[in-house]
């Protein structure tokens, strides 16, 4: 009987003029806009997370570099002159792009390696430590107690390939395989020849980062101070850093100022780090002016279809709708097509995330599963942005009529 | 609820009224709840301009009016909204139907806004004032009698303490007339409201207890 009722009829009037292709090409511009923003917070999230993370795994951006003072000619009679002193260490500490300093100590007594059987051979054998947190991986066996007869090494990767790709070739040697050399076991004497003791020495691991052969930092401690002349003070000659960006200015005017040698082929990665945020954060801007663009679409889209309802909706005030009625049955109309939108959106940040975590693992990366924070945040501030711009919009364009 | 008009001059009419006898334009007036009131007005005095000042519609004169203690001058819109809702119903001489929306339609989107009508009471004034059979007619189709009927019944479907009419009966025939003015005259008994009839001659449509000349 009584044909539509009163929201349908408001919808008649206010809402005729609006045109289904052009709320759809509004809603299409808005959904574009809002998800490349997502995904580029999303870019630049996984690369920082990749670059500087420190979760389970190391950032891969983060460049170890191993310093020390350069050998010249003045120096090098000089005992202890390419040492580094606690001040040294400290002005390194504060430099511009490290963030953590490592000392790499090496033994002050002497240490003999001995195998037996076919491949039998002995050698002097210099070695070296630094603190666990600088290690590439921590194998599970590594500790040293004093009293302990097993001692863990780890080796540096380089040794083995010169030893397969060099000297075993040479000297019609069989070659080894990683865990072949882990199986193997060597003896240590250590100290000297009046109270040396023997280690059984096992490798337990190879680093690409450190190029010698390494113990517990334990074991170096202990033979410095019973066998060393130097006591407590040993003074490393290297030192390890964990730096941001070595490829700073700053940083390698500091590096040079100081005479200090170092890899330089450590900072090639730190290009590619340097471009890939140049990409990340010109995405962004991208993002942002599409972003600008879909919501100035859907808001000229609003404003639209309020003008073209102007003679109705003076009408419908002049027989008393009041305008905040009027305002409220806009935004109740507006409102869900924005959140839908946007959770739309959110989707489909979520759908690339779970997509890139999943080529990522191939490549050997570890991304999140799910979306973090930054882009949630992302996600309710443009929300946020977005539903107060269309309730303005609605709410002037209506108190002017 | 009281209306209180002081020294109106409506500003595009101000040459014309200015010097010239009035009951309304730079006077005191005061009309109290209850009374009917002709407003005799010839053509081009300014009638039209005065109903729609009265319910807040034109803002372009000198003086003031207030209902009871609400100044319509710069009133809120919220004040506004609901003095046109509870306290104030218009007949326009220009119709101001949405066109469209069909005669019904226009009448449903003014009852929803108080559902103080009932829909039966709405299909017996429409068939008292002979458009029950125009019902689903759109209102741009309409003759401007036929379209005159339904803004007088519009007007009546919700309460008010005041009926503005601004020659309401200017497109309708004699029979037609007689019955718009029973319908207006009970329903105001009803609502125990006033009205201010504005027209351009004497008429006895209704029982007035005061006719001005503007």
């Amino acid at each position: 009987m009584s044909g539509k009722p009163g929201k349908a009829l408001l919808r008649q009037l206010l809402l005729r003029g609006q045109g289904k292709g052009r709320l759809w090409a509004a809603l299409v511009a808005l959904f574009i806009g809002n998800t490349l923003l997502l995904l580029s917070v999303l870019i630049w999230w996984n690369f920082n997370d990749l670059l500087y993370g420190k979760g389970k795994e190391e950032g891969v951006g983060n460049t170890y570099l191993i310093i020390g003072k350069k050998v010249t000619n003045n120096n090098m009679g000089l005992r202890g002159a390419t040492l580094f002193t606690q001040e040294d260490i400290d002005s390194v500490t504060m430099a511009p792009q490290v963030q953590a300093v490592g000392a790499i100590t090496s033994n002050h007594f002497p240490v003999y390696a001995m195998m037996g059987g076919s491949m039998g051979f002995s050698t002097d054998l210099p070695l070296e430590s630094v603190p666990d947190s600088f290690l590439d991986s921590k194998p599970s066996d590594w500790n040293w107690q004093p009293g302990s007869k097993d001692l863990p090494v780890i080796m540096s990767s380089q040794f083995l390939d010169l030893y397969n790709y060099v000297f075993a070739p040479s000297q019609g040697l069989p070659q080894l395989s990683e865990s072949s050399v882990k199986s193997l076991a060597l003896n240590v004497k250590a100290g000297p020849a009046d109270m040396a003791e023997t280690f059984t020495a096992h490798v337990v691991g190879f680093s690409d980062r450190i190029g010698s052969v390494m113990v517990p930092q334990s074991f170096i401690d202990y033979g410095n101070k019973k066998y060393g002349n130097t006591g407590n003070n040993t003074l490393p000659s290297q030192l390890i850093l964990k730096t941001k960006d070595p490829s700073d200015i700053k940083f390698t005017s500091f590096i040079e100022r100081k005479q200090y040698s170092t890899n330089s082929q450590n900072l090639r990665w730190s290009k590619i780090r340097a471009i890939v945020e140049v990409v990340a954060g010109a995405t962004g801007i991208l993002a942002v002016l599409l972003m600008g663009i879909g919501t100035l679409v859907f808001v000229l889209f609003i404003e639209l279809t309020i003008a073209k309802a102007q003679q109705s909706l003076i009408l419908l005030k002049e027989i008393g709708y009041s305008p905040v009625y009027l305002i409220g049955f806009m935004v109740r109309r507006f409102v869900p097509m924005v959140t839908i939108v946007v959770l739309l959106s959110g989707s489909m940040a979520a759908v690339v995330q779970v997509w890139a975590a999943d080529k990522a693992k191939v490549q050997g990366l570890t991304l999140h599963a799910f979306p973090g924070y930054p882009v949630w945040t992302a996600l309710a501030v443009s929300a946020g942005i977005l539903l107060l711009l269309v309730v303005r919009s609605i709410s002037r364009a209506i108190r002017m009529r | 609820m009281q209306l209180s008009l002081q020294q109106l001059i409506p500003q595009p009419l101000r040459e014309q009224v200015i010097g010239r006898a009035s009951g309304v334009w730079q006077q005191e007036l005061v009309l109290n709840s209850g009374e009917y009131v002709f407003v005799k007005a010839p053509s081009g005095t300014g009638k039209t301009t005065l109903i729609h000042m009265l319910c807040g519609i034109r803002e372009d004169y000198d003086g003031a009016i207030k209902w009871d203690k609400v100044l319509m001058k710069g009133a809120k819109a919220s004040e506004i909204a609901s003095l046109r809702t509870a306290d104030v119903s218009v007949i326009f001489q220009d119709m101001r139907l949405f066109p469209d929306l069909t005669a019904w339609e226009n009448l449903e989107i003014k009852r929803g806004l108080t559902n103080t009508v009932s829909e039966q009471c709405v299909t017996e004034w429409m068939g008292a004032l002979g458009m029950a059979d125009k019902r689903h007619s759109m209102a741009r189709t309409l003759s401007y009698g036929e379209q005159q009927r339904i803004v007088i019944i519009r007007a009546l479907l919700q309460p008010f303490k005041w009926l503005l009419m601004d020659e309401p009966f200017s497109h309708l025939d004699q029979a037609n007339i007689n019955k718009a003015a029973k319908l207006i005259g009970d329903v105001v008994r009803q609502n125990n409201a006033g009205m201010i009839l504005a027209d351009l001659d004497d008429n006895s449509f209704f029982p007035y207890t005061q006719t001005i000349l503007l």
